[in-house]
């Protein structure tokens, strides 16, 4: 394969800000975060901020809009939350607001922030994200995953494949049946998965993420610039894919 | 950009020429939990290359989940068949006393075997307890290594628990497998006190979100534990020193290069990577280097 150093690498899961928890190396503004990347290889970044998480979705997400602008190489996400309590913007407010801020993904964090991933929540919200394509990364385990997307199977989900073991039993079903749900790598470490999946189904469902700061930095890039996969499929993965899902997002 | 010539080499070919790694904690066969993609004897080699691998030291799945006799057999045939590459840890199953017994009477005739292997959290039996001491008065008597799978607030295998026995046979040296993930400071801080206990960086890097297992995960739930690991490295060569820290991988179950890149893209100095990587392997496998000859990366 060609040098890895050439590659370029779109990064679709970190973080900046700061933790209430410790955490060993973190990177508490952007400019930060851009010297982790510089340092780890990555070029870009669609981050969140901690606030999203661990303040309040509205203060972060006006945070990491704030926080990244002037900052090319990052892209703002947005955290989502139930209609039912009022604390955001109706949706089409949402929307509009997040194409004024060039927000093109959202993130759903239904542990930390306490809400179930069911048609009976999601219903007046998630059939507008299926028809618009807009990207919703997702942090739960796959059976809840497989829960929402029972209800709205065209939906684009990007999340993680795996836990602390390897999970394609549980992920490979799930792959098959919606076209897509799509996996990031920060977490995908079992040996030879990148390779496998590529082969049984497409490097398309795959996009690169490193998982900083919850994860170790570099880790996930090097997986993937040795992995044993085609250049084109590498480029894919690296790159290519997070800026086609975020092309194909229609905003208002 | 990271100025290590090591990270370089790797991120150009997958492996370093200067800096070899020799893999301390690894695995054969299939497992019964989960898909393992690399299972097959002839994918781990072919993997061990790509990655500039030039050991690992294993237990075979079937010796630690469920038969140690036949496990620990198709074991032996591995590092019989391919000295170069495997090197072997004997698997003590606590609940069989008089198996171990007579497999530690045997012990000292096998070839390729350098060391113990104690699997507390999935034997359900505490690393203390007696029902592990005649295991651990062999490895005291003849300073063998025992790599004992550790984890952060274990009744089996916690941290703590480890710095016990390990006050208790100083001649042995342990491997705290995971490095008792989850309770970092104590781990570390144990490795530090203790000259004869070492972290082992098996699958430290990825940050365990237990929420998100569906359920029936193998692993022990443990949401007060630190979910964030990026930076540990860097705390552990600080604080316990590099020299004892050693490299695993837990292959065939995860990726060489995934741990390999958190220790090459760590904020250490090449001379701690050489440390992780393979100086401190070489010094604890000593003897059992030599006389090989080595593997070369493709």
């Amino acid at each position: 394969m060609a040098n890895a150093k050439a590659l370029k690498f779109f990064d679709c899961n970190c973080a900046f800000g700061p933790y209430r928890t410790r955490v060993f190396r973190f990177a508490r503004t952007a400019d930060e975060l851009l010297g982790e990347m510089d340092f780890s290889n990555i070029e870009q970044a669609l981050v969140y901020h901690t606030a999203m998480r661990f303040d309040h979705p509205v203060v972060g997400n006006e945070r990491v809009v704030r926080e990244s602008r002037g900052h090319s190489r990052l892209f703002p996400t947005w955290a989502l939350l139930p209609s039912q309590t009022e604390e955001q913007p109706p949706l089409e407010t949402l929307l509009r607001e997040m194409r004024r801020q060039g927000v093109r993904a959202l993130r759903l964090f239904p542990d930390d922030h306490r809400y179930f991933l069911d048609e009976i929540t999601w219903g007046d919200q998630m059939a507008v994200f299926m028809e618009r394509r807009i990207p919703l990364f997702i942090r739960a385990s796959l059976d809840r995953i497989a829960t929402l997307l029972r209800s709205f199977p065209d939906l684009v989900v990007v999340t993680g494949s795996q836990g602390s073991n390897p999970l394609d039993r549980y992920a490979w079903p799930l792959i098959e049946r919606y076209p897509n749900l799509i996996f990031e790598t920060s977490s995908y470490l079992v040996d030879g998965g990148i390779e496998e999946f590529c082969k049984r189904y497409s490097a398309t469902r795959l996009i690169f993420g490193s998982g900083f700061p919850d994860n170790a930095g570099g880790a996930a890039m090097l997986t993937l610039a040795r992995a044993e996969i085609s250049d084109t499929d590498r480029r894919a993965i690296a790159w290519d894919n997070l800026c086609r899902l975020l092309e194909e997002a229609s905003l208002p | 950009m990271n100025p290590s010539p090591i990270a370089r080499e790797y991120l150009e070919q997958g492996y370093s020429t200067t800096c070899p790694i020799i893999d301390m904690h690894g695995h054969l066969g299939p497992f019964y939990g989960c898909y393992l993609p690399s299972s097959s004897l002839e994918r781990m080699r072919h993997r061990l290359k790509r990655c500039g691998v030039r050991r690992i030291i294993c237990s075979h799945h079937s010796a630690l989940a469920c038969d140690a006799e036949r496990g620990n057999a198709l074991m032996q045939e591995v590092v019989r068949q391919h000295p170069d590459e495997f090197l072997g840890y004997w698997v003590i199953n606590p609940n069989y006393p008089d198996a171990t017994a007579r497999d530690l009477r045997s012990f000292d005739r096998r070839t390729g075997f350098v060391g113990l292997k104690f699997w507390p959290d999935y034997h359900l039996v505490p690393v203390t307890s007696p029902r592990y001491a005649p295991a651990l008065e062999y490895a005291d008597a003849y300073g063998l290594l025992v790599l004992v799978h550790t984890f952060g607030e274990s009744p089996f295998d916690a941290p703590g628990m480890l710095a016990e026995v390990g006050e208790r046979y100083p001649r042995a040296r342990f491997l705290m497998g995971h490095s008792g993930y989850g309770e970092w400071e104590r781990s570390v801080a144990i490795a530090r006190d203790l000259p004869n206990v070492y972290l082992d960086l098996t699958s430290v890097f990825q940050a365990l979100d237990f929420s998100q297992m569906p359920g029936g995960s193998l692993m022990p739930r443990a949401p007060a534990l630190s979910p964030h690991v990026n930076g540990l490295i860097e705390y552990m060569v600080e604080t316990a020193g590099s020299h004892k820290v050693v490299f695993g991988s837990d292959l065939p179950w995860y990726s060489q290069h995934y741990h390999a890149g958190a220790v090459l893209f760590a904020h250490i100095s090449d001379e701690a990577r050489h440390d992780i990587l393979h100086h401190n392997a070489e010094r604890l496998l000593g003897k059992h280097l030599v006389g090989t000859s080595e593997s070369k990366p493709p």
